[in-house]
Formats: structure tokens, sequence, C-alpha cells
């Protein structure tokens, strides 16, 4: 006998946006999206045809609102994995309702930003120099490997855990019955079965935490590892790293948010997970700030000429308005909305990461593009002016997202049905037993 | 908690052969990706390149990618293997 059995009749709630028909919402959403995502491919299309002239990007500005969108996208995918893994591995017993939104999010995301270096090439064809005759020792090469094993490590990440719940499905649905079929791969529910994926997803919850901090270290390492003002900097790895889990908790909240209201699932997404995760937004908030001042009180303190160029050009020149921006969308109202329990109520929580989120695509816009308008060498200044392309191919990637988010709703649970009733099931007489082990004996307390 | 319960003999063999075909690409990505390192590290010895870089990633990327497929063959095969027998069905 297993220990455990989900039952397919329980949490009616959670299969209801699987087996009704799609609402008038539901369909007016996808046809919105979908008409944002072929609008952008057929941006995409024209810019293929007439090449990145139709692009605000020019020498020296060669990176704009792609490689932005490519950090800012890989950034959110560590809302994820990383979140539901840490959560995981602490036995955060509030985690059941989020984990797998969060690990949704990551292998979305990653799929989208991932494509964003290859629009940027301009042609295509090109990333078939990647493969023949690429170099190893390039940053931009360990891009491509640690996203990739990030990719393949999320999506197994996130097929794991829910097996169970497209066993459950396959009971309950004649509707996508051989897609069901397919996915659960002969799930039972027998107690070997139990052994082999709890071992199978504890294995994997520790892999993909150095897989996801690796990534964004990586990408860091793209503008580091140049001698470029601005961009040379020790702490650009864990200061990426920072940013991507500050924006992926923004990114994770709005979609809790969105389907709590959407599909009803308030006695799931309960004020207590928004509070919970509220906190380490805020610490996160802390965290950033702290390492921006160490970034730019540096390059501040060297007073070398190409750095304090650069350093004013943001701070006080052009960039100015945004970088204020930044800092008050990524400081100063997460600090007001967060640090108070009462405000840190679930309009605010949404207020707080709808700025954290417009901060942090910010952030990434004043670290790509004010140092390549500011060269060390002699080259004509060029100003960046995103193009109506790279604007729409923006909005395109978050129609996408979106879309992609909905679709997966559509198809799979949003709340992981198993993880709910296995809590409801265990989890109190689990913690109870951990809890005890913590504390020391009783006969110890009456020695 | 039935496996399959409806369906012919032609239904099953499909979703069998669909599910063994999937890890087959997983590993078939791996081979592919491994390939791929090892064709740009013989570029970056052609070339008199920083050869030791190049083996520095390889040898971080590939055994990440090998793990990865290793959990889910582990899984195909003990989720196989733990199914119930027809008579436990009973």
């Amino acid at each position: 006998m297993p220990r455990f059995e989900p039952s397919s009749t329980q949490d009616e709630v959670l299969f209801r946006p699987i087996e009704q028909p799609a609402s008038r919402n539901f369909q007016l959403a996808v046809v919105a999206l979908g008409s944002i995502v072929l609008f952008a491919v057929f941006m995409y299309v024209r810019q293929l045809v007439r090449g990145l002239a139709v692009t605000g990007m020019m020498q020296p500005v060669t990176w704009g609102f792609y490689i932005i969108s490519f950090v800012f996208f890989i950034g959110i995918s560590h809302a994820g994995t990383l979140i539901s893994a840490i959560l995981r591995i602490t036995q955060a017993e509030w985690r059941r309702p989020i984990t797998r939104m969060a690990e949704v999010i990551t292998a979305i995301v990653l799929a989208i930003g991932g494509l964003h270096p290859i629009i940027d090439m301009g042609r295509p064809d090109r990333l078939l120099n990647v493969f023949l005759s690429g170099r190893l020792q390039s940053p931009l090469l360990w891009d491509v490997a640690s996203i990739t094993a990030y990719f393949a490590g999320s999506t197994v990440y996130l097929f794991l855990p829910l097996i169970p719940d497209v066993a459950l499905l396959r009971e309950r649905n004649k509707k996508h019955r051989w897609l069901y079929d397919f996915l659960s791969w002969g799930w039972q529910g027998t107690e070997r079965q139990w052994q082999v994926l709890h071992r199978a997803i504890n294995i994997m919850m520790i892999v993909v935490v150095p897989i996801a901090v690796s990534v964004h270290t990586v990408i860091s390492y793209i503008f580091a590892m140049t001698l470029q003002a601005g961009w040379h900097s020790t702490i650009f790895g864990p200061y990426f790293v920072v940013g991507a889990i500050f924006s992926g908790i923004a990114a994770l909240f709005v979609a809790m948010i969105a389907f709590r209201s959407a599909f009803g699932l308030q006695a799931y997404l309960k004020p207590v997970h928004f509070q919970q995760l509220g906190k380490l937004l805020l610490a996160m908030s802390v965290l950033w700030t702290y390492f921006t001042f160490c970034e730019y009180l540096t390059g501040f303190y060297g007073s070398e000429p190409a750095e304090m160029k650069t350093l004013l050009y943001k701070t006080g020149g052009r960039y100015a308005p945004l970088f204020w921006t930044m800092v008050i969308c990524n400081f100063v109202v997460p600090l007001a909305l967060l640090s108070h329990r009462k405000l840190r109520t679930i309009p605010g929580i949404l207020a707080a990461s709808i700025a954290v989120l417009i901060g942090m695509w910010l952030e990434r816009l004043i670290i790509v593009v004010p140092s390549l308008e500011n060269p060390r060498m002699p080259f004509l200044t060029h100003l960046y002016f995103p193009s109506l392309t790279e604007i729409s191919l923006f909005a395109g990637a978050a129609a996408l997202f979106a879309l992609g988010f909905i679709v997966f709703a559509k198809f799979f649970p949003i709340v992981s049905v198993w993880e709910i009733q296995e809590g409801r099931a265990l989890a109190l007489q689990e913690t109870e037993e951990r809890v005890s082990s913590y504390l020391p004996d009783e006969e110890v307390a009456r020695a | 908690m039935p496996e399959l319960a409806h369906g012919g003999r032609w239904y099953r063999r499909k979703i069998h052969a669909l599910q063994v075909l999937s890890i087959v690409l997983m590993w078939g990505f791996l081979a592919g990706t491994a390939s791929w390192m090892f064709n740009l590290v013989r570029v970056s010895r052609s070339l008199g390149d920083a050869l030791t870089a190049s083996v520095g990633i390889s040898l971080v990327a590939v055994p990440a990618y090998t793990l990865v497929a290793s959990v889910l063959t582990y899984v195909f095969f003990g989720l196989r293997r733990g199914r119930r027998r027809p008579e436990e069905e009973e």
C-alpha cells in the first residue's frame, strides 16, 4: 500500500479550468495575445527582409532592446525553478500551491529569452557558425551551454512533479486522453513509483540550484569580461543573480494574483502565501539596493575618467530620469509597500511587483545601453532610440509568455493537486515530528 | 489508479513508442551537445586557441546534461518497474 494516494474527486476547482469549455474571457485573451504575437512575427519577418537597419541599433550601440529583453527574461526565469527548489529544500510547507506556477514560468520564459540573441543576430542562419566554428572560451558560448542546460533541467523539474497530476487527469478526462496517457509514463501510484519519483525530485531540486545560479552569473560575464566602462566589475555575477531572483519573484506574484482571480483560487492562494513571499521580495529589494550601491560606489571612488563619464551619464545625464525611476521602482516602492504588515496586502503586493518588473527592465537597459553610448575609443557617439520593430518584438515576447501560461493552464492544473492533498494527509504529522526533532528531548528539559 | 485501462493494443504500443522516443530524444540531445563541444575543442586546437578554456567548459557542461538525462531515464524505467502486476490489480 502506498503511504498516500491522491484522489481525482477532490479539489474540483483545480480541474475546472481544464475540463470546462473555454470561457469568453479566455477566448478573448487568446485572440488578443495571439494578435500581438502575430504582429511581432510579421515585424520579425520584415526585419529579416530589410536587415537590422530597421532597428535603432547602430555603431557603437550594437546591443539594444533584444539583449535587454534577453537578460530580463532569463532573469525572470529564476522565479521558478530556483524559488521552487529552495522552498522544497527548506521544506517550507507554504510552498505547495506556488511551486507549479513558479516552475511553469521558468520553462516558458527561458524558451522566449533564449530566442532573443538569435533575433539580435539579424540573420538566424549565422547561428550555424556557433555550432561549426564557435569559440568555447567566449562568454557568449558559455551562455549557450548554461541556458540549454538550465532549460533541460528546469523542464525535467517541471515534468516530474506533474506526473501524478497527469495521471489524475487521465482518470477524469476523455478529452486529450492520448496526451495524458503519454505524459503519465505508466503512473499507477504504487509505493515503488512514489519512491522513484520523490528520489528524482530530490536530486533535481539540488541540481537545478547551481545550474540556475550559473546561468545568470554567465549572463553577467558577457558584460563583465569586457573592459567597457560600467561593465567591467567583479560583483556583476552575484548582482545579476540577485536581480534575477528579485524580478522572478515579482513575476511570480503577478502570475499568482492573475490566476487566483481568473480561476477562483482564493482557497488555495491565501493571504499567508502572499505575506511569506512578500517578505522575500522585500529582502531581495534591500539586497539589490545594497549591490547597486556597492557597484556605483566602487566606480565613483576610483574616479577613472571613462568610468566616471559613464556613471555621470547614467545618474545625471541622458539616462538620469530612467536611472532614478529604476531606484524608485526597485527600492522606494517595495520598501514602502512591503515593509509594513498592514500594507503588505494583495493589491499592495501587486503594485510593488509591477513596479519591480518595470524597475528591473530599466536596470537592464541602464546596464546595456549607456556603456555602449560611451565607448573608450573616440568613435562618433550614436544615441540609441528603439524602433517600432524592437518595441513590437518586446511586446510580442511578453504576450507569448502570457499566452504560453494560459495555454498550459488549459491542459494541466496550475496548482499541484497531489502536493496539496499530500500536505493535507501527511504534512501536519511530518512537520510535528520534524519540529520535535529540532528541539532538545523532554528529559533534557526536565533535568 | 489504472494505467491505459482503455484503448486497444495498437494504441498502447503507440503510446509506449512515443514515451521511449522522448527518452531517446533526451539522450540524442546530450549526444548532440557533447559532439558539438568536442568539435569546438578540436577547432580551438587546430587554431592554436586557448584549449584549456574549451576543455574546462566541456568538462562542466557535459556532466550536467548527463545528470539530467540520467534522472529522466531513471524515472522512466523506475515507473515501469514499479507498476502493479496484473494479479495485484485483481
